[in-house]
């Protein structure tokens, strides 16, 4: 049953900032998956990183990013 | 020869009372029904065509269309026949398949293909209308197969309702028969009828 839920974003300066970033989170475990920018954000990259909700994401030690935002997706 | 006046029934009804009347019959005999638009000639000559009974169409000086269905052996045939509007008449919400043939959503950087088609099944979620059915052939097929990163998205359409359906042929190929994970497993007769049958089809 999906619900509406809130959740955090992080969002990427371009595409290959995203993709580095998935790999690293990938690589050391941490939660998360790519998704489309939700489009209620304004973002220099269309792909952007959820963090699943309940989840914490030390983001600063993962690599580069543009912002955190939260938002409302469908989950 | 049995008569069936369907005028001023709207589709499905003039294939339900066309499938009574053949039903009903004892032998073999011809079934004409009256109908009164365009939509239903369709639908009555296209579930002629999945019996296999001979059948045409004509216009009658009323302005009304008379459908001849030689019935030989195809009442049989019948039970395969779903009560439905096989064409789709105006206002019909329209049947979405969305077929995924790769891992990667378009052509050029893998990398970035793979991000996409991960990105574009998770948009999927998001949307109020959902696809009716999601067919996943050749390299589509490791989606919905362990490993997935978007396993979690496609079971969430599934519960949502869209029917999940991967090439056998394919999961066998790749070696992932005993990996699906999600949705049930199709041939290549199901894919082609549910291509044909689609109002849209989407190629991501």
């Amino acid at each position: 049953m999906r619900t509406r839920q809130k959740v955090c974003v992080v969002t990427f300066s371009d595409t290959h900032e995203a993709i580095a970033f998935e790999e690293r989170c990938h690589a050391r475990g941490f939660p998360g998956r790519i998704i489309p920018t939700p489009q209620s954000i304004s973002a220099g990259c269309g792909l952007a990183w959820l963090i699943p909700p309940g989840e914490t994401l030390p983001v600063k030690d993962v690599g580069a990013y543009e912002a955190i935002h939260e938002v409302t997706l469908w989950l | 020869m049995v008569q069936v006046n369907a005028i001023g029934d709207t589709c499905p009804i003039p294939v339900i009372k066309a499938k009574k009347a053949i039903e009903a019959l004892t032998g073999a005999d011809t079934v004409e029904v009256l109908v009164d638009n365009d939509f239903s000639v369709q639908n009555l000559l296209r579930m002629a065509h999945e019996i296999g009974a001979k059948a045409s169409a004509e216009k009658t000086a009323e302005g009304n269309f008379r459908v001849r269905m030689e019935i030989g052996d195809a009442a049989s045939k019948l039970e395969n026949i779903p009560e439905d509007c096989l064409v789709p008449a105006a206002g019909r919400k329209k049947r979405t398949v969305v077929a995924v043939t790769s891992k990667c959503m378009g052509s050029g950087d893998d990398t970035l293909g793979a991000s996409l088609m991960k990105a574009f099944l998770f948009s999927l979620t998001q949307q109020e209308t959902l696809p009716d059915t999601i067919l996943f052939y050749n390299g589509g097929a490791y989606l919905t197969t362990e490993g997935s990163a978007s396993l979690d998205d496609i079971k969430t359409l599934e519960a949502a309702g869209v029917e999940i359906l991967t090439c056998g042929t394919c999961l066998n190929f790749y070696g992932l028969g005993e990996k699906l994970r999600v949705g049930g497993v199709t041939n290549m007769y199901a894919i082609a009828e549910k291509l044909l049958t689609a109002d849209l089809v989407i190629r991501p």
